[in-house]
């Protein structure tokens, strides 16, 4: 057993990560009002140059640290570098909104970087506690960011809702680590394996502590029944904390999963067995649940929060299927979560564009957005043919590759509920690109023009957006054209977790 | 050459770009698609020299079994459908085959389209979708540039069927004129019914080999893993892809209505793009048509021969100068399956360019005797020489090539299809195959005197040569026109000819029939003159002709009615039906089984909705009960 401190220095991006945020912070301290956009533009450089830094430090690293609480492999790598890479889109794409509507815009930017750091540890964490902190560590920094806009009724009732139902979460995982603790006396994953494949007698308390893990995991994804906060959390939020719940958190929280899963649970065959179908269950009252619900919203943010909580019910299908002999599974579900992410980004950047516009967030308000805007429509109606999953888009692809994974396991009626929970899907999706490309330009409730009430409407959307829309539907098109590199990339990252 | 999958990526970045920045670009746009059709036309001439330096040691490249020639490779995975390796798992490539077939192709495609291109700034001025007419022809390009290279079925097709939209959205490019919407949905349709015959086939062959690789395909064709009957079938399959691009009887009847495109687009479709898509393929999958018996190959000759001959007959009494052209293409591309059917592979393919070449030549000149009178009935022009000398020398340089007057590119490639012809099948099909060359000269001439020749009617008067913009491209096709045949002959040096670049199984040295070519001279030379005493001299009377023959001539100028027949067939047999199936699936499949389910699903959803109430403490009583439910199902499953 290695020295506590041997390897610190491979956690170099960490602690660099956490000297940022400082920096950040403190900048901000100095800067003149009016000046503060310079933060956004440190973080982001400060995040390019961690980018490197990790890919030229981590590249084909193997290593665990603590005694084995953190792991730096290449599952840890990739998950980094997606985070990192996302904190520079999402910034890119709150820029905006944050220099006009927010204030202490210092301080968003460093809660950001934090809540990134508490991503990069939870991929990394390998013990239930560590991956309990970090978790803390980036369910503090959103509940501040939810609550943003203090002085709207509408953010604080979600802010506060946000933060009871997240500690109630909170609770029940510790409890559930605590248990779990109590029966085995480990609380590493690789141990907790070993100890479920040994333990033959059922001890209730055992159960119930991995049941209650779960149901804290399963609330930071919204997965049925506990995501009813999701959509009152994510209509009272900013704009692009919203985005960013939906698409950071969600990925943070299934990079655990994934790990949890991988390393503590499927390795102790016989149990993980039995316990498939617990997801599979799960997976399936998910993605029926929010796909039906979504048909009958008429909020956007509200629209998207069920249509996340949809897609997570496909993600848990995913993680149902995982297996200790195939890693399709779990190459799948970071597929997933990639093209997730990336068509999730160029959707909210259209929609927090028009938001910038108009500060209209109804379905409705949509009308005619085609004719004033043809650029952000025609990345706006792609991102929801991806969502929907049609190709040559990366939904298509992504969704391809999950359900043919599921379907490999034999979970053949959940791959089949997937496909019909996706058509429910394009209703939905599709109504909203009604709205866009077909329904006249709303008028306004006295009658008068929109456009004539929103000039800006008649011009273009900010630089930064137009960079994340743009790469973002190229991406989504690349992925769904010509996924091997992305692909490859994910093999050799979930091989350091299955086998 | 493994960058030669540049070439149509040019294009398409071309297309993209217009599309979507064409409104704030300089000249629409136009000039990004001929910088990059111009930049094809560069690459081309890069694989043809790279292609010319390699030996076996190059990378990817190897001596073909089928043509004996060097042929190169390259491929890489798209996507894998399944684990790598498992059983039933699907390899999805796409890459590239270069071959001589490739290259000549390519330089016929990109050449054409890059004159057309450069002839459509002048001739297209104005016209309010300007951008998107040069977005189009590039996609057009970068469709066909891909079909060319591809070296798997699956690709292949792919490019196929966008060939297919692209000549549907330029057919109907004036789509505010009816008869540009009829005939565009004509020539998508009609293609469509043999593009189910290539999907067919070619997932026939996959059936059977396992892959979309055209290589692997020949090569289980060679050694006989691929046996007798599914090979001729899907042979056949393929050819009904090609009967349908290349307007082959009884698919012919989309091309002459594709004339209600822009003239320049008209250019492109015969000359380099649609229509020769159909010889590409046949000449790109000769070892599946040529193996075991050759049966398909008859079929193949057949068919051609008969669209040849008849096509022939009809251009011969069109009075629309357009169509005139649009029966020739036909007519031509019957003499191209004829020549493949013969097994004179390099003959075709020599003839596809040297057709190409003067048909493009044709098209553009018809194009600016259009321009410039806006007539296309034959009737209403006449001695357009003396307005547009430069039109008039160069339409008539195109006329007498495709008519086959010596020295001219024509000439040589009718008469590598006349031997072929003579070689491989018998009397009567060089008998037929001789009188539809005559037919070929007569019309062509036909089609000169009467466009250029003879007094200018006062109404052409104002008419006037077309600015440089379209003679130049005319002046270079035309210069190829007179001189593409040399490279027939086996110049001093290492080049052998152009039989022998192609050289497909059968190595067609040049050589020459003294009697072939010598009633094939008589005959074009004999058929020019009497087309200039019928419409010039008019020293023949054409009525006395005409009453003679006064039955057939009703047939022919009906186009032995088959789109009567098409038309009776769709209106009686095929809406009837469909009235039918419409009722049946509005009343049932609509209301009850599609609408039903979804109207259920959507009250349903709403519904739902109200689950979410908006009190905190139901959420966290709903955590709760979620928790123990949670906790008692995973104990059920352990305990």
């Amino acid at each position: 057993m290695s020295p506590l401190s041997d390897n610190l220095d491979l956690l170099t991006p960490e602690f660099a990560m956490a000297g940022l945020a400082f920096l950040v912070f403190a900048l901000d301290l100095f800067l003149p009002e009016g000046r503060k956009n310079l933060l956004a533009f440190v973080s982001m450089a400060g995040l390019a140059v961690l980018i490197v830094l990790s890919l030229v430090m981590l590249w084909d690293e193997d290593k665990s640290l603590y005694d084995g609480l953190l792991a730096v492999d290449s599952f840890s790598l990739f998950f980094k570098v997606f985070f990192m890479g996302l904190g520079i889109a999402i910034i890119l794409t709150s820029m905006d909104f944050v220099e006009n509507r927010l204030k202490h815009q210092g301080e968003f930017y460093g809660l950001l970087l934090f809540s990134i750091l508490g991503m990069n540890v939870m991929a990394q964490s390998r013990e239930l506690l560590t991956a309990y902190i970090a978790l803390e560590l980036l369910s503090f920094s959103l509940y501040v960011m939810v609550s943003y806009t203090k002085n709207s009724d509408k953010t604080n009732e979600s802010a506060l809702k946000y933060i009871l139902v997240g500690a109630v979460s909170s609770a029940i995982l510790l409890y559930g680590v605590s248990m779990v603790y109590s029966t085995l006396g480990v609380t590493k994953f690789d141990e907790i394996a070993e100890g479920l494949a040994i333990v033959s007698d059922v001890s209730p308390a055992l159960w119930v502590g991995v049941g209650l893990i779960l149901v804290g995991m399963m609330f930071k994804v919204s997965a049925v029944p506990f995501h009813m906060w999701a959509p009152d959390v994510y209509e009272g939020a900013p704009y692009p904390v919203t985005a960013y719940l939906a698409i950071g958190s969600k990925a943070a929280a299934f990079a655990l999963i994934l790990r949890l899963a991988s390393e503590g649970f499927v390795p102790a065959t016989e149990r993980w067995e039995q316990w498939q179908v617990v997801f599979a269950v799960l997976a399936a009252a998910t993605m029926l649940l929010g796909n039906l619900v979504a048909l009958g919203q008429k909020n956007l943010k509200r629209l998207l929060a069920y249509s996340s909580v949809g897609h997570v019910g496909f993600i848990l299908a995913g993680v149902t299927a995982l297996s200790a002999n195939s890693d399709l599974a779990s190459n799948g579900v970071m597929f997933y979560l990639v093209g997730y992410s990336v068509t999730n980004l160029v959707v909210f950047a259209a929609l927090i564009s028009f938001f910038n516009m108009t500060g209209r967030e109804m379905m409705s308000d949509l009308g005619g957005l085609a004719d004033h805007q043809p650029f952000l429509a025609a990345c706006l109606g792609m991102g929801l043919f991806s969502l929907a999953g049609l190709p040559i888009f990366v939904g298509f692809t992504m969704k391809f590759y999950l359900f043919t994974a599921v379907a490999d396991q034999g979970y053949l009626w959940l791959a089949g509920l997937a496909i019909f929970s996706s058509l429910i899907g394009l209703y939905y999706y599709l109504n909203v690109i009604r709205y866009i490309y077909i329904e006249p330009a709303l008028t306004g409730e006295n009658g008068e023009d929109l456009l004539e009430e929103y000039p800006a409407l008649t011009k273009r959307p900010s630089f930064t957006l137009i960079t994340v829309l743009g790469t973002g539907s190229a991406a989504m098109i690349w992925l769904g054209v010509y996924p091997k590199p992305l692909i490859d990339a994910i093999e050799s990252a979930s091989r350091a977790i299955v086998f | 050459m493994e960058w030669a999958w540049l070439i149509p990526v040019f294009s398409f970045a071309s297309a993209l770009l217009i599309v979507v920045f064409g409104r704030s670009l300089p000249s629409k746009g136009a000039f990004l698609s001929i910088l990059a059709i111009a930049l094809g036309f560069a690459g081309f001439w890069v694989v043809l020299i790279s292609w010319m330096g390699a030996d076996t040691t190059t990378s990817g490249c190897f001596t073909s079994e089928n043509t004996h020639l060097l042929t190169c490779d390259y491929e890489r995975t798209w996507f894998n459908a399944g684990a790598v390796g498992d059983v039933g798992s699907v390899s999805i490539n796409w890459g590239i085959l270069i071959d001589p077939l490739t290259i000549a192709v390519l330089g016929l495609v990109t050449f054409v389209a890059l004159m057309v291109q450069i002839y459509s700034l002048a001739y297209m001025k104005g016209d309010t979708r300007f951008g998107w007419y040069f977005a189009i022809h590039s996609l057009f390009a970068a469709a066909m540039l891909t079909l060319v290279l591809a070296d798997n079925f699956l690709l292949l097709y792919v490019a196929w069927e966008l060939v297919g939209i692209c000549s549907y959205l330029l057919i109907g490019f004036w789509h505010e004129r009816s008869s540009a919407r009829e005939a565009a949905k004509k020539a998508f349709i009609v293609t469509r019914i043999g593009d189910v015959g290539l999907l067919v086939g070619i997932l026939l062959i996959w059936r059977e080999v396992g892959t979309f690789s055209m290589l692997d395909a020949f090569e289980a064709v060679r050694t006989g893993a691929m046996s007798e009957g599914v090979t001729t079938v899907a042979a056949l399959l393929l050819f009904l892809g090609a009967m349908g691009k290349s307007a082959q009887m009884p698919f012919h009847v989309w091309l002459p209505d594709a004339m209600e495109g822009p003239t320049p687009v008209s250019a492109l479709i015969h000359a380099a793009t649609m229509v020769i898509a159909g010889v590409y393929l046949v000449a790109r999958a000769f070892p599946l048509f040529e193996a075991y018996d050759a049966d398909a190959l008859m079929v193949v000759s057949v068919v051609g021969l008969v669209t040849a001959f008849v096509a022939a007959t009809i251009a011969l009494v069109a009075t629309d100068l357009k169509r005139i052209l649009a029966y020739s293409t036909i007519s031509h591309l019957g003499l191209m399956m004829l020549s493949l059917g013969a097994f004179g592979v390099t003959a075709a393919v020599f003839h596809m360019m040297a057709h190409g070449f003067s048909k493009a030549l044709l098209f553009l000149g018809a194009g600016s005797v259009l321009h410039s009178t806006e007539f296309q009935e034959t009737g209403e022009m006449g001695g357009l020489r003396k307005v547009m000398p430069i039109t008039a020398i160069l339409f008539s340089i195109g006329a007498l090539s495709l008519g086959g007057i010596p020295i001219l590119a024509g000439f040589w490639s009718k008469d590598e299809i006349l031997i072929a012809v003579n070689e491989h099948h018998n009397v009567a099909f060089i008998v037929l195959t001789l009188f539809t060359a005559m037919l070929s000269a007569l019309y062509m001439g036909r089609a000169m005197f009467l466009v250029f020749f003879g007094p200018l009617k006062e109404q052409n008067e104002h008419a006037h040569e077309s600015p440089l913009p379209m003679t130049l491209p005319m002046l270079l096709l035309g210069i190829l026109a007179l001189g593409f045949g040399l490279i027939s002959f086996n110049w001093p040096g290492n080049y052998g000819g152009f039989g022998t670049f192609i050289y497909f199984l059968h190595p067609h040295e040049f050589h020459f029939e003294i009697w072939l070519g010598a009633v094939s001279i008589v005959l074009a030379v004999a058929s020019f003159i009497a087309a200039y005493l019928f419409y010039v001299k008019r020293s023949i009377s054409l009525d006395t002709v005409r009453s003679n023959f006064a039955g057939i001539l009703n047939v022919v100028e009906n186009k032995y009615y088959f789109d009567e027949v098409y038309q009776w067939t769709i209106d009686r047999v095929v809406l009837v039906l469909s009235r039918l199936i419409a009722f049946f699936d509005r009343a049932i499949v609509n209301d009850i089984i599609v609408n039903g389910p979804a109207d259920v699903t959507r009250k349903f959803g709403i519904a739902l909705r109200l689950h979410v109430t908006g009190h905190v403490y139901s959420y966290i009583l709903a955590m709760a009960i979620g928790s123990v439910g949670l906790a008692l199902f995973v104990w059920w499953r352990v305990a």
